[in-house]
């Protein structure tokens, strides 16, 4: 016992630092008019300041090494907080578990894009095939569970349909295969009668094993079924990604990113590592397409529009290229400034894609930059 | 002619109206360091890119140890056991020493998608082994870079670096080894210690077969048993390196017309 | 199910094939002086449609000139305009990221394309609707070897094909082409030779755009209607045409844009659904692309190693 208190006294910087984030983050979803946003922001500049001046952010990072048991927990307990504090606000929740899925979508394009070096311009489209799978399959009475699985699945076949030219033509024509299937998978959709048209589907709610979505979750706003729920399949698959990433499957990956003449030259087999990146991309893009759709309760084309898959690549560079611990944040600014700033909703894309062009120019790393692999922990230490 | 190791007989390798590369005949014998020389531009790095199946050859055919290895790709040639270096560096500087040596070793790491997600600690077994072999291997090159096996390359000097590319090529354990240049930008002093680290391997593993192009004369007078000259992608000229040196013709190509 | 005759669609697809391949021109200069692909060249082709617009709107203001000094001067304005938005971009986006990974220049011109497309949007007055493009050019008809032929089709082929000849001259005759030509066969020799590698390039970009700009007001000028997302299906279509023409090749961009105006006329004539006419020439285009990856006429190249 004497110990842990230790312990905790020795980490009250980093436990304090996490806790102030996860209530300046309440607070941030809570604030609804624009004086006490801006006001909001600017405590939240001074705080930022004055945490990384004394070099705050590196002790978190030292803690979450050096114990990372206690680290997890900590994060959990600040998760538990804010999820208590904001038990009642639907749309406070509606964000949190929108942050989750465009994170867990963006995984997803880490994987094709930051490993493996294929440019999928359709993020969206594929987000889209998982969401429309899910509202067929929701008409059909089949397991809701399985029919999230089933919209991962119908993303990644469709885009078996795109592999062959990817993989046949050279250098970033990929990016052009991609974005022709993204301009015409929307065509597709508003033309396809038994898809709803322009006016696209409506779906039931979530039922899973007995765990009604559609209520309310021990007295609080029913999205906190679909905010846990997504944090769950963040967690997991953040942490496939991450993984992946320190294995020999992102050794490969990386290497023929970098350079397919000498990777070619050292025996590796081009083709199927795109061919692994991309379907298991598209597989994470489509299920959480398929759990956003639910959520929202219908699915329409104009969610899954050329603009939409920019604003998805626009978090992964913003995040950093090939790191998923930058997509969190990132997806947090790109989907949550926007509906609070009311005033900038409209110019957002405009000012994403002036945001990106900057970034690219000054900082390609993006908000992190991607550190070395380390395959397990305690690597490179002798 | 049916044991040898490797043999070319008839390259020609043409880009647009250029023939980089016309008849091209030769042989490699087991534990043979071949010198390739000739003035700049006369195809010699031509010569290895077909090789390695990275250029397309217009004619001829290439074996290894008897065995028709003719329009392979890339990667079947490096799993037949032929592995070389660039001349223009090609590792990946972003990424740690040690996941550049190991792109080397690729085709003996497991793969698996299960065994790499859910078995991490049979993984790490794995790593660890792989750790000591590569420590084994870039030490007899430079013990100093054991240390930096986690580090970028892009932190280490091009001496380094070039060594690196090297034991990349060396650590699955090849039957033939291609050097593209391996001492440019390198010290007379470099290039005397890199020479005898070549001794060293050629010790080690007798039956390895080494292709060296090189342009520092004295270099391939001292390490190599045999040399071919090209000269606008035409063999000129074979032989010990003191007959090649003597050929009038070889003293043209390199000299100019006079 | 034909919709109208024969000949309307051969004038259709004709009309269509010179703008493409204006456009896959331009994507082949700039690939060929740089290696890059800048996706943002068909928001260019809608930015000059818009300049021309409103160069128009202005000129009608003030003064009185006669039709065809308008058609001049509004063009000569959109090329002007798009060119130096070309020199600009290659000035301050592509050529600082030339060290960098090609994927952060297909990135940020990616990016730069969306910008421009919303920057049209939000700050032309009422962007986001389609505009009316006025009528400079006559639409009577004439009847050239029994094929009935409104004027205006007619001047927009030719001036078109004008445009193409022009830069193609302009390429094999001139110093300033000759010395494209030397840095698209090998940049690193040039700048040796005492070649001014940036001028080059930014003169490269300027043409190219600017040819897009005048591919933007043909446009304009038949369809006579223009708005902010034009740019999108065309960059993406002047692109596989110079994909599938072999990028590099300046003939190769040409007839790829006139095969992908021909697969859509096919596409036309044989669906009921007109959008499913993109659907079919994109489907053939890029199983070429599979089947060709280097396009039909560039000679097989492998990159030097
Ligand atoms: N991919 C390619 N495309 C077109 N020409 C090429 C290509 N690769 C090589 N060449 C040409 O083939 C000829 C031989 O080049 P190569 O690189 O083999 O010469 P080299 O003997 O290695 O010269 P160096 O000593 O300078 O390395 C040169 O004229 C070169 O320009
Ligand atoms: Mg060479």
């Amino acid at each position: 016992m004497r110990n842990v208190i230790l312990r905790v006294k020795e980490r009250f910087v980093s436990i304090s630092v996490i806790f102030v984030t996860a209530i300046f983050l309440t607070v941030f979803l809570l604030v609804e008019d624009e004086l006490s946003f801006t006001v909001l922001m600017l405590v939240g500049g001074g705080l930022f300041y004055f945490v990384k001046r004394r070099d705050c952010f590196k002790e978190v990072i030292v803690f979450a090494r050096q114990s990372r048991y206690g680290f997890l927990i900590c994060i959990f307990l600040a998760l538990l907080t804010v999820l208590i504090i904001l038990r009642n606000e639907h749309f406070a929740l509606f964000m949190i578990a929108s942050v989750a899925l465009y994170s867990t979508v963006c995984f997803g394009l880490t994987i094709q894009l930051g490993y493996a070096g294929l440019t999928n311009f359709a993020g969206a489209a594929f987000f889209g095939v998982g969401g429309y799978a899910i509202a067929v399959l929701s008409s059909e009475n089949f397991p809701d569970i399985l029919s999230v699985l089933t919209g991962g699945f119908m993303a990644a076949l469709v885009g078996s349909v795109l592999i062959l030219p990817i993989l046949r033509t050279r250098g970033h024509y990929a990016a052009l295969v991609t974005i022709a299937f993204a301009l015409l998978f929307k065509t597709f959709l508003e033309l396809n009668d038994t898809l709803g048209g322009p006016q696209g589907l409506k779906i039931s709610s979530m039922n899973m094993f007995g765990w009604d979505f559609g209520k309310s979750f021990f007295g609080g706003s029913f999205y906190l079924n679909y905010v846990l729920f997504s944090l769950l399949v963040m967690v997991s698959i953040f942490t496939l990604t991450r993984l992946l990433e320190k294995s020999w499957i992102g050794l490969h990956w990386d290497a023929l990113r970098i350079d397919e003449i000498s990777s070619a030259s050292f025996g590796i087999n081009i083709s199927s590592w795109k061919i692994l990146a991309f379907t298991l991309g598209n597989f994470f893009i489509g299920l959480s397409g398929a759990l956003y759709a639910k959520m929202l309760g219908h699915i329409a084309p104009t969610n899954f529009t050329f603009g939409d898959s920019l604003i998805l690549i626009s978090i992964v560079i913003l995040g950093g290229i090939g790191n998923p611990w930058g997509v969190i944040p990132a997806a947090f600014l790109i989907i949550v400034l926007p509906e609070k700033l009311q005033f900038i909703q409209e110019y957002r894309l405009l000012l994403f894609a002036l945001l990106v062009i900057l970034v690219l120019l000054y900082r390609p790393d993006g908000l992190f930059k991607k550190a070395l692999r380390s395959f397990y922990r305690g690597w490179g230490k002798v | 002619m049916g044991n040898s190791l490797l043999n070319s007989q008839g390259l020609t390798v043409k880009f647009g109206g250029l023939t980089a590369l016309s008849d091209l005949n030769f042989s490699l014998e087991k534990g043979e360091l071949l010198g390739l020389i000739g003035p700049n531009g006369s195809g010699k790095t031509t010569c290895f890119n077909t090789i390695t199946g990275i250029y397309r050859q217009a004619a001829g055919t290439t074996s290894l140890l008897g065995k028709d290895i003719t329009g392979f790709t890339p990667q079947q040639i490096y799993k037949c056991g032929i592995t070389r270096t660039f001349q223009r560096l090609r590792l990946a500087v972003a990424l740690s020493v040690f996941d550049n040596l190991l792109i080397g070793d690729s085709s003996s790491l497991n793969t698996n998608l299960f065994f790499n997600l859910f078995q991490r600690s049979k993984l790490k077994q794995e790593i660890e082994k792989k750790i000591n072999k590569v420590k084994k291997i870039i030490s007899v090159f430079n013990p100093a870079l054991v240390d930096k096996l986690y580090e970028p390359v892009s932190k280490l000097s091009m001496i380094d670096r070039r060594r690196i590319e090297v034991c990349r090529a060396l650590i699955s354990d090849p039957k033939v080894l291609l050097l593209d240049e391996p001492s440019a930008g390198m010290t007379q002093e470099e290039t005397r210690d890199f020479m005898n680290d070549l001794h060293e391997i050629k010790t080690k593993s007798p039956d390895l077969g080494i292709i060296l192009i090189e342009h520092e004369m004295n270099v391939i007078e001292s390490v190599t048993d045999r040399c071919i000259v090209l000269s606008y992608g035409k063999k000129i000229s074979e032989g010990s390196f003191k007959d090649v040196s003597r050929n009038p013709s070889v003293r043209t190509a390199y000299l100019g017309e006079d | 199910m034909l919709l109208g005759s024969l000949d309307q669609y051969l004038i259709n697809g004709l009309v269509l094939g010179v703008i493409y391949a204006m456009v896959a021109v331009g994507f082949t200069l700039f690939f060929g002086v740089l290696n890059v692909i800048k996706f943002s060249h068909g928001d260019v082709l809608m930015a000059g449609a818009f300049a021309a617009l409103i160069a128009y709107i202005s000129l009608q203001n003030f003064v009185s000139i006669s039709i065809w000094m308008m058609v001049v001067i509004t063009t000569t304005f959109a090329f002007a305009a798009m060119a130096l938005f070309g020199a600009i971009v290659a000035r301050f986006l592509v050529l600082p990221l030339r060290g960098a990974p090609p994927l952060n220049t297909l990135l940020i011109t990616l990016m730069l394309g969306l910008a421009v497309r919303e920057a049209v949007r939000l700050f032309y007055p009422n962007g986001s609707n389609p505009k009316p493009f006025p009528k400079l050019l006559p639409d009577t008809d004439i009847f050239i070897f029994g094929l009935e032929i409104r004027h205006d089709s007619l001047i927009i082929i030719f001036g078109g094909l004008a445009a193409i000849c022009f830069l193609h001259l302009l390429i094999k005759k001139t110093r300033l082409g000759l010395s494209i030509q030397a840095v698209a066969q090998d940049s690193e020799t040039a700048r040796l030779m005492g070649i001014n590698f940036q001028k080059i390039v930014l003169g490269t970009f300027a043409l190219g755009s600017g040819l897009a700009a005048l591919a933007g007001v043909l446009n304009g000028l038949y369809y006579n209607e223009i708005n902010f997302s034009m740019g999108l299906l065309l960059g993406v279509v002047g692109f596989s045409s110079a994909v599938v023409g072999g990028l590099g090749s300046i003939l190769g961009a040409i007839i790829g844009g006139f095969l992908f105006a021909l697969l859509q006329t096919i596409g036309a004539i044989w669906f009921e659904v007109p959008a499913y006419k993109d659907v079919f020439a994109f489907v053939v285009i890029i199983a070429v692309m599979a089947w060709r990856p280097t396009g039909l006429l560039a000679e097989t190249k492998s990159d030097r190693v």
